[in-house]
């Protein structure tokens, strides 16, 4: 019978250039100290020998354009790609430097997938698209030197409306707890995005956060209440800025009704910088 | 309302170097044939991220397209 062995969710952007740049010393030394953190975590992760990592994350309009955009997609195949952007600026530039391939855990992508469309989720499927910062800013930073276990990235729409519903994101998390449990193997599930950032995705916003959504988040997360989470509208979640919570709501719908311990709260002003790690049974 | 329009101009425009490149050297030229209200093409011509955003624009398009992005 297969375990979820370890699960977390953190901010992604865990580069201190785009910090430095944007907010100044502070951000910079704020990001620095959630990286330390991520690492430390990656530590425990890396202990627990998973033998898959489910990456949870959102598309910048990286990879899917207007033309079509997945409510969720689970990517298959091999092996994957990191993004390429020529002249990078802001935080694409946190994929300077990482490796061009990663492999994929194609058996638990495919039972995800396959199970996921049997049991009522039309999840999307693809077979080329590349990660980006959302997936491999976390990863890189959790592994390490060490070789990065075999991935399962799924996309979740946060941006592009109409999003998939918070209950939604939860449920879809529950069905990969459920193929986690019926398979054989060691699974690591990481959730990354936010906290709030962004508001309304409006470019006059850019710079402000929503603290106290963010806490009532955070608090009911280390409380296991899941139900007020699930609650939350889209309304919520883009007035707040909070629009990738939906990726730790496919997280929390995966580890479901464990309580959540914080290992990292920043506020920085421009977001808040989280990070999180579930206790499970 | 065209704002799938807008948001594939602006995927276009960091994705595809040369149409990049054509645009920073004279925008209303590139936009020629794109399907824009007078709205729209104004803020593309003055590059007027702000606005963009207010006609639909992806802000993470917006904030991100080489020499052009930034926030």
């Amino acid at each position: 019978m297969g375990t979820i062995v370890y699960a977390a969710a953190m901010s992604h952007v865990l580069y201190p250039d785009y910090y430095g740049k944007n907010v100044g010393p502070h951000g910079r030394r704020m990001v620095e100290e959630l990286i330390a953190v991520v690492r430390d975590m990656g530590c425990d992760m890396l202990a627990a020998k998973p033998d898959a990592l489910v990456v949870i994350a959102d598309d910048h309009l990286n990879v899917f354009s207007f033309d079509a955009i997945p409510a969720m997609c689970v990517r298959i195949g091999r092996s994957v790609q990191r993004m390429v952007q020529d002249d990078a600026i802001e935080f694409d530039q946190a994929l300077d430097g990482l490796p061009q391939r990663y492999p994929l855990h194609e058996d638990l992508a495919n039972r995800v997938l396959e199970q996921g469309l049997e049991s009522g989720f039309d999840f999307a499927a693809s077979w080329s698209a590349p990660l980006d910062h959302a997936f491999l800013s976390p990863v890189s930073t959790l592994c390490g030197p060490a070789p990065v276990p075999p991935l399962v990235p799924f996309w979740v729409n946060c941006f592009v409306a109409p999003q998939p519903p918070a209950r939604r994101c939860f449920a879809a998390g529950r069905h990969i707890a459920r193929v986690v449990a019926e398979g054989p193997w060691r699974v690591a599930v990481i959730a990354t995005g936010g906290l709030s950032h962004f508001p309304g995705l409006s470019l006059a916003r850019v710079g402000t956060s929503d603290v106290p959504f963010d806490r009532r988040l955070v608090s009911l997360m280390e409380a296991g209440n899941h139900e007020p989470l699930c609650a939350l509208t889209m309304k919520d979640l883009d007035e707040s800025g909070s629009h990738e919570f939906l990726n730790w709501m496919v997280l929390i719908g995966a580890v479901s009704p464990a309580r959540a311990r914080v290992r990292f709260f920043g506020e920085m002003g421009r977001i808040d910088l989280a990070a999180l790690e579930w206790a499970l049974a | 309302m065209s704002r799938y329009e807008v948001n594939v101009l602006l995927y276009r425009l960091k994705k595809d170097p040369v149409f990049r490149a054509r645009f920073r050297d004279d925008a209303a030229a590139t936009l020629t044939a794109a399907e824009l209200t007078d709205e729209e093409r104004e803020a593309f011509v003055r590059w007027d991220p702000r606005r963009l955003n207010e006609l639909g624009g992806s802000l993470h398009l917006l904030i991100s397209i080489p020499g052009l992005g930034g926030h």
